[in-house]
């Protein structure tokens, strides 16, 4: 059963052109051009109950667009979303109760105070009993590791605890859908990986259906089996990581260890991008291309050792936000 | 009910958390009460009443307005221009909850701190200037004012809800919040009694929702207004907050239809 449903959606906003100087500031006070752009282009897609799916794009592609139409805060200009049988811009009680959006940059957290002071309001928010909230609460503060940072002040902590309490903060209702957006943006590595596992770990509990977004490929590989990607506001690609790889890496890599010292501009003759690193350089070749090019390689140098590589999926997708 | 009630809860102690920002707010409000009541005491000295107001009536209607200003004209309307425009309101629209109640938790515990406050600042004047202090003759009077209190208070939320929305379609600035908040002050009479305005800007300021907010509040504390008059005013007053009340959920409504075709 499929937990969100969108077809054709679109989104358009009118934006106003500013004017550069003063003058065209003050001209903007009277009149204004609209500009209307396309923030999203109808897509269309499907995710189940228990599916994790990576979102991809680069910065305005229509991501975060497309979460806000999710989580009830846009209405789509046209097309159809339905989220577990609900029209998400009705922003039904019933609805809510049932997703949650994290986004990354914002939080719900109040600052002064501690994070708990937010949990109880949410108990309230949400009308979970003592009972579920206590059992919800105490999960969440052993899987994120919170219980020490649970009385100090928001502004007190560091941003990785504050995004760990920000996820427990969204999450004591237990949704069925998650939105996510950038969930480890600004967070070090540890912290990144510790989030990732909680993201894992929350997704296969609940089989909840999680939808999140990373600039971070290191998420994407770890979390997401299947990807979507988007750019100025189209779907181009929806399927798994691999695939990805086959549709869109043209070209492999040849890695070859010389005996002896070899001139990058001789391996350059043969062929594709070369980066050399003393004995050792790696030649972007046309998969088509590919054993003609290792064989003239092996008959033409003194080779010690030589593989064929795929491109790593992060190669790829900067491959298509640099298009883009 | 419960979640509008942690609200308050939650908000009261951030309110006292924010111990300077709150301290540096009160000390504004003395300075106004301060300064008012010495120019009153000093323009009245010798007279033994101004506009129909005794000596003591008139100063009572300082310390009043100290009271009114701090829990009647008392808002977020800043937080919700800045939660408006910066976008935050989004975690609260995907929340099961009410905005308005929410927001009306949240003014409740803003106002009880002040309300606090501004007794303990008129009990500290009284005790160490011993100004002539005007008590209500009767307990009727005393809770006639308590409910005009209430009514203004609810009145100005509505008010302050309504200006502040229009951040809706003014997302770069909190233009409308700065004048209303200047020219509430002085129509309500926050700075002055309305006797002292021109005959026809007083008729004209009796038509609008302004009066209820502070001038008629102290003056039914006063005595100056009979009983009958009292209940009327009162009656008024909650039409207008009536009014106003679905005039900000309307605009409130259109705000957010803008919000969720523009983004946020």
């Amino acid at each position: 059963m499929n937990a969100i449903s969108v077809n054709s959606l679109q989104k358009e906003y009118q934006v106003f052109n500013r004017k550069p100087g003063l003058w065209g500031s003050l001209g903007s006070v009277f009149w204004r051009e609209w500009n209307n752009i396309k923030a999203v282009d109808s897509i269309s897609f499907q995710i189940g109950e228990g599916e994790l799916v990576g979102f991809l794009g680069a910065n305005g592609a229509g991501k975060t667009t497309t979460l806000k139409i999710l989580s009830g805060l846009l209405t789509p200009t046209s097309g159809s979303v339905e989220i577990l049988g609900f029209k998400p811009w009705r922003r039904e009680r019933e609805f809510q109760k049932r997703i949650s959006l994290v986004m990354g940059q914002r939080t719900q957290l109040w600052w002064e105070i501690p994070a708990q002071e937010t949990f109880r309001l949410n108990q309230a928010v949400y009308g979970l009993s003592d009972k579920d909230y206590q059992e919800s609460l105490g999960e969440l503060v052993e899987m994120l590791e919170l219980k020490d940072y649970l009385a100090v002040p928001v502004k007190k902590l560091s941003l990785g605890q504050r995004m760990r309490a920000e996820l427990a903060a969204a999450l004591l209702h237990r949704p069925k859908i998650l939105l996510l957006d950038e969930p480890t943006l600004g967070l070090d590595v540890v912290m990144q990986k510790k989030v990732r596992e909680f993201i894992l770990d929350y997704n296969k509990r609940w089989k909840a259906s999680i939808l999140l977004t990373s600039h971070n490929m290191d998420d994407l590989t770890a979390l997401c089996r299947r990807v979507l990607i988007l750019e100025k506001g189209k779907l181009i690609y929806d399927g798994n990581l691999e695939g990805l790889v086959r549709r869109y890496a043209e070209n492999k890599i040849i890695r070859i260890v010389f005996d002896g010292d070899v001139p990058a501009s001789q391996i350059a003759a043969i062929g594709g991008t070369v980066d050399s690193q003393k004995t050792s350089m790696w030649v972007s070749v046309p998969r088509a291309e590919i054993s003609k090019k290792a064989a003239l390689l092996l008959s033409s140098f003194p080779v010690a050792d030589l593989t064929i590589e795929e491109p790593s999926v992060d190669e790829i997708v900067r491959k298509i936000f640099s298009k883009s | 009910m419960k979640k509008y009630l942690r609200a308050y809860l939650i908000s009261l102690q951030e309110t006292l958390q924010r111990r300077s920002s709150f301290v540096m707010d009160r000390l504004g409000g003395i300075a106004v009460m301060l300064s008012l009541y010495y120019f009153w005491k000093t323009l009245l000295w010798g007279h033994p009443s101004f506009l129909g107001y005794s000596y003591s009536q008139m100063l009572t209607y300082v310390l009043g307005m100290n009271i009114l200003r701090s829990f009647a004209l008392t808002g977020r309307g800043w937080e919700l221009v800045g939660e408006i425009s910066s976008g935050k309101i989004s975690s609260y629209l995907v929340r099961p909850m009410n905005y308005h109640g929410y927001a009306l938790a949240l003014d409740l515990s803003q106002k009880t701190v002040h309300l606090f406050a501004a007794l303990l600042e008129i009990g500290a004047l009284l005790i160490f200037f011993h100004p002539p202090f005007y008590w209500p003759k009767s307990i009727t009077a005393f809770f006639l004012f308590v409910g005009a209190l209430m009514m203004a208070s609810l009145l100005f939320f509505f008010l302050e809800f309504l200006v502040s929305s229009l951040a809706f379609w003014t997302s770069e600035s909190g233009g409308p919040l700065f004048f209303f908040e200047i020219f509430i002050q002085f129509a309500a009479g926050a700075f002055f009694p309305l006797n002292v305005l021109p005959r026809l800007i007083q008729k004209g300021l009796s038509f609008s929702p302004f009066p209820y907010l502070v001038f008629l509040p102290i003056n039914i504390y006063l005595g100056r207004v009979s009983r009958g008059q009292a209940l009327q005013d009162l009656f008024i007053s909650g039409v207008w907050a009536v009014v106003f009340g679905a005039a900000s959920v309307w605009v409130w409504r259109k705000g957010l239809s803008i919000y969720s075709a523009e983004g946020g």
